[in-house]
């Protein structure tokens, strides 16, 4: 008897894939369904189903990833409401997937399909899968590296601010004081532990103890005394640009 | 004196008049220009020339017409100058008005299609196992979407009871697809439904709240949206025990433009907190002026 698994967050979407299969292949066996991914990866080893139907966003492990682990031992069919990398990828790679809402005369072609390559061993949809995964993860996070949020402890609460509110950083013997535009917090992280996580575009260092953010900056002018004084965005106090920061500047 | 020439006798008046005319304006233009120092100058050459010849007479006249129309065209000059300068400064106002407007419109066309095409689908599995539940799912994505959508925004959303009503059409279809996976408490007193509050912030921080908090953690969890009045300050919070917030993950257009609408409509009077939560997951907090009502 053929067998199969639905992966699937929502549970009214299991529901009504269970229902739609029972209709177009009542002798297809559903052995297990699975909430997320990682369950589905598990699910499928216990109990080695000829057919996984993946949904493609799922929390702990998305789909694609979930099919990296699987595509060798099982058939796959993705299913997904809208996901344009997905759909463009599966056209091109001629792998199986529905859309929900799963009608009946597609998912009858679709479990047609399956009949005939039950009998080959799954594709070798390896590669596909590895460049759809990138492509994934580059529409998430652009940078995934660099610091964007500032962790205070201000009063018993934890806040979070940030870095595009900061308008600078400036090291105060023990603790770094952050000012941003409305506030300012003191934090532990010290000067170069901060320019070390920061992104360098993001912020500059003007000072041994200064770091600012670039966006924020408004103009830099001489002084009576000849020293390089930096003015912000929505704030008074203006920052002294040492020597060995004032390259930085030339071109502005 | 025949007619012909009594004509061309006052046109060449009036050609004189003209030429007169622009002359005189040249010479109030560069009087207006002039420095001071470069004119007293020049007074001195003209007199002491003038002197030389023993006819001071125009000189004099010279001097006290133009020091005349110095002292005034200064004066226009200044005017225009100005004028000028609170005409860069309407620009800017403008300029920012448009800039607001735009990021408005920006952010009120966000309308997942992730979120509307797993709504769609949802309702399409309703209408078969449980069309009672799919029409209920069904109004909810109408508010929503009347909300949400600018074409579709009915004036005077303006309010705390607006935006909450919003914000729970969106959840009760979030948790029509979650289930189990999501709790919703909300804690909005009423009078304070009728406060003036911008719209589409509250439902921003909700849905950011669901997106990074809630659906990434498997076992799901609870958003409780709490509005309370603090020291004449309205503060409305949206807090989740969900996965809480990467330190490395950039903050979301979402926040920006909510800091940036802050900043534009209230000045410094108002924030947007975010603070990580003890056990997990994360609060953001809208704080405004309150505005007491005075008793009738």
């Amino acid at each position: 008897m053929t067998t199969a698994l639905i992966a699937d967050d929502e549970s009214p979407m299991r529901d009504l894939l269970r229902a739609r299969l029972l209709a177009v292949w009542p002798a297809l066996e559903i052995v297990a369904e699975a909430a997320n991914g990682s369950d589905a990866v598990a699910l499928a080893q216990q109990h080695t189903p000829d057919i996984v139907f993946l949904d493609i966003r799922m929390p702990g492990m998305n789909g694609i990833d979930a099919a990296r682990h699987l595509y060798s031992r099982c058939h796959i069919v993705f299913v997904t409401a809208y996901d344009q990398y997905a759909l463009d990828a599966f056209e091109q790679g001629a792998m199986d997937y529905l859309l929900k809402p799963v009608s009946a005369e597609r998912l009858a072609r679709t479990c047609e399909r399956l009949r005939a390559r039950l009998a080959r061993p799954p594709q070798d949809i390896g590669a596909q899968l590895a460049q759809l995964a990138q492509q994934m993860q580059q529409a998430i996070p652009a940078k995934p590296a660099y610091l964007r949020w500032i962790q205070a402890q201000v009063g018993g609460n934890l806040r979070m601010v940030s870095t595009r509110e900061v308008l600078f950083f400036q090291s105060d013997e023990k603790y770094t004081r952050v000012q941003t535009a409305t506030a300012e917090l003191l934090i532990r992280k010290t000067l170069k532990e901060l320019s070390d996580e920061l992104d360098p575009d993001e912020f500059w260092r003007i000072h041994r103890s200064t770091l600012v953010r670039v966006d924020a900056i408004v103009e830099v002018a001489r002084d009576m005394r000849g020293r390089h004084m930096l003015r912000l965005k929505g704030h008074k106090e203006e920052l002294e640009v040492s020597r060995n920061h004032t390259h930085l500047f030339q071109q502005m | 004196m025949p007619p012909g020439q009594v004509n061309r006798a006052l046109d060449n008046l009036r050609d004189a008049l003209g030429e007169l005319t622009i002359v005189w304006w040249r010479f109030v233009d560069w009087l207006a220009v002039v420095e001071w120092r470069q004119l007293v100058i020049i007074w001195l050459l003209t007199v002491l020339f003038m002197g030389f010849l023993h006819t001071p007479e125009p000189a004099v006249w010279f001097v006290f017409i133009s020091f005349g129309v110095k002292v005034l065209a200064g004066g226009k000059r200044k005017a225009d100058i100005e004028a000028r300068q609170a005409g860069v400064k309407a620009n800017v106002a403008n300029l920012e008005k448009q800039l607001m407007q735009a990021q408005m419109a920006a952010l009120q066309a966000q309308v997942e299609p992730h979120f509307l095409f797993n709504t769609l689908a949802l309702i399409g599995q309703l209408i078969e196992t449980d069309p009672p539940e799919a029409a209920r799912v069904h109004a909810h994505l109408i508010d929503y979407l009347r909300a949400t959508l600018p074409q579709l925004r009915t004036r005077g959303g303006g309010t705390l009871g607006k935006q909450c009503e919003m914000v729970k059409a969106y959840l009760a279809i979030m948790q029509a697809r979650m289930k189990e996976r999501l709790q919703v408490k909300c804690i909005v007193p009423t009078f304070l439904e009728s406060a003036p509050f911008p719209p589409m912030m509250l439902q921003s921080l909700v849905e950011n709240a669901i997106k990074h908090g809630l659906e990434p953690k498997i076992a799901g969890g609870m958003i409780t949206v709490r509005a309370q009045v603090i020291d004449a300050t309205l503060v409305v919070d949206v807090c989740d025990n969900g996965i809480g917030i990467n330190p490395h993950a950039p903050d979301g257009v979402g926040l920006a433009n909510i800091r940036e609408r802050l900043q534009l409509l209230y000045g410094e009077a108002a924030e947007l907190v975010i603070e990580a939560q003890a056990g997990g997951g994360c609060c953001a907090s809208i704080r405004l002026p309150y505005a007491m009502m005075e008793e009738p």
